[in-house]
């Protein structure tokens, strides 16, 4: 089991946790526990409840869906860094919508979602801090969404084919 | 002044810019589904001696009865025994390429347009983000850096293409990471068998560290992906002056004489394919240009 300390250094690390204030640092990493993963350990899966959101601080995690016929299909990678699992701190999603697998060994930041709320509402200066990066985090994310949708390498014979 | 190109002047055999000449198929490679490489050789070796070439350039292909097609050259610039050519096959002169066999010939044209700036980046890093078939026009390029390495400070290639399945030149890649090239691959989409990272060039680029005051960045394939990799080198303060851009369009004479392949005031196929950014800039984001 990681202590405070242990996680704190290694939130410490990721650049959007050096830009808040050392009050509203300590609430996020009062409610931050540390996991190690393995290649291949499946963090959660589609349809699971969504109680917690991730940081990649080491290691790679695939995000993958289930399609019917087509078996699991990886659509994302989440490196150092990047939060996975983020759409448990919008109000409306408890349940996974794709599931999440340790591509390569690595260090998980797990954050609990609810209290992450409920600080939020408890702090509005920290709930904007947090929902804005949260804004990010969604904007880049459609982004390669609609880079992948367009299909862009797609040989556009095969596409008139169509 | 702006100038359109990279300002590498190519010296070019104006003798194989009018008439094709013919050139055998000595190789054909397989490389991903719907692409090849062909491996040219003139019939002449007189003409073969003679041809050179710059990174970035391209030749222009011609199947009797069928036509002409611009294409890049993907071979190494040093290497004078053969011109390589990695060819989708997608019209009706790369589908008739695509019939063709070890042996039968094909005329040249070329080569022709500008270069990649591999002399202006001596002493820089060199960031290339391609996608696709984005990566043949480059691959000289790096074969001119591997040559010159100690020239370069970090030099870092992201490729991305839609599957494992559709990357291309795979088995080079430990070359050149053994020749200090940070090779970083990305797809669209993977399955459980892919580990590697999933996801798009632009945003895969907008998650490595580089310094804009001395990075050149060279990129390469579809419009859309070469759109949002210069809105995040912008984003990173890469001036445009530092990034440049190679652009495909339909090219039919190779000379700037037809006008097929207009952009604003240049002409693909002689100002270009390779462009500093900052003359395209002003007609980037226009609709239909």
């Amino acid at each position: 089991m990681n202590t405070a300390k242990e996680t704190a250094a290694e939130l410490r690390k990721i650049p959007w946790f050096r830009e808040i204030t050392p009050e509203h640092f300590q609430t996020i990493a009062a409610i931050t526990h540390l996991r190690r993963v393995r290649a291949g350990e499946v963090l959660f899966r589609q349809g699971d409840k969504a109680n917690e959101i991730y940081i990649v601080i080491e290691g790679r995690v695939a995000l993958d869906m289930l399609v019917p016929h087509r078996g699991k299909i990886r659509f994302y990678t989440a490196e150092p860094w990047e939060v996975f699992g983020w759409s448990s701190a919008t109000p409306i999603i408890h349940q996974r919508t794709a599931g999440a697998t340790a591509v390569i060994d690595g260090l998980i930041a797990c954050i609990n979602a609810e209290k992450l709320h409920q600080a939020c509402d408890d702090d509005h200066d920290l709930g904007y801090l947090v929902m804005r990066r949260l804004a990010n985090i969604v904007a880049s994310r459609l982004l390669v969404t609609r880079l992948q949708l367009i299909d862009m390498f797609a040989n556009p014979e095969s596409q008139n084919a169509k | 002044m702006i100038t359109s190109s990279t300002d590498q002047s190519v010296e070019t055999n104006t003798n194989h810019l009018l008439e094709p000449h013919w050139a055998e198929i000595t190789a054909i490679t397989p490389e991903i589904e719907g692409v090849s490489t062909y491996w040219l050789k003139f019939t002449d070796p007189l003409e073969q001696a003679a041809y050179s070439f710059q990174p970035g350039q391209f030749n222009m292909v011609y199947v009797p009865g069928f036509g002409e097609a611009a294409i890049s050259i993907c071979s190494d610039s040093q290497d004078r025994s053969l011109i390589g050519h990695s060819i989708r096959f997608v019209g009706n002169v790369t589908h008739a390429i695509s019939r063709l066999k070890v042996g039968d010939v094909v005329g040249l044209r070329g080569p022709f347009g500008t270069s990649w700036p591999v002399k202006q980046m001596e002493g820089k890093d060199v960031f290339i983000a391609c996608g696709g078939i984005g990566l043949p026009p480059l691959r000289p390029a790096l074969y001119h850096i591997i040559r010159n390495r100690e020239k370069y400070g970090k030099v870092t290639l992201l490729y991305g293409a839609r599957t494992a399945s559709d990357l291309m030149y795979t088995n080079e890649y430990d070359s050149w990471r053994e020749a200090n090239i940070d090779v970083q691959v990305t797809v669209d989409r993977g399955d459980s068998s892919w580990n590697g990272r999933i996801g798009v060039v632009p945003m895969w680029f907008y998650n490595f560290r580089i310094d804009p005051r001395k990075t050149a960045v060279l990129t390469c394939g579809p419009e859309i992906m070469i759109r949002f990799v210069i809105f995040e080198a912008l984003a990173r303060r890469v001036p445009p002056e530092s990034i440049y851009v190679s652009l495909e369009r339909n090219m039919k004479c190779g000379q700037g004489s037809c006008g097929h392949c207009q952009l604003g005031p240049y002409f693909i196929c002689k100002d270009g394919p390779v462009f500093r950014f900052d003359a395209l800039q002003p007609f980037f984001n226009v609709e239909e240009f």
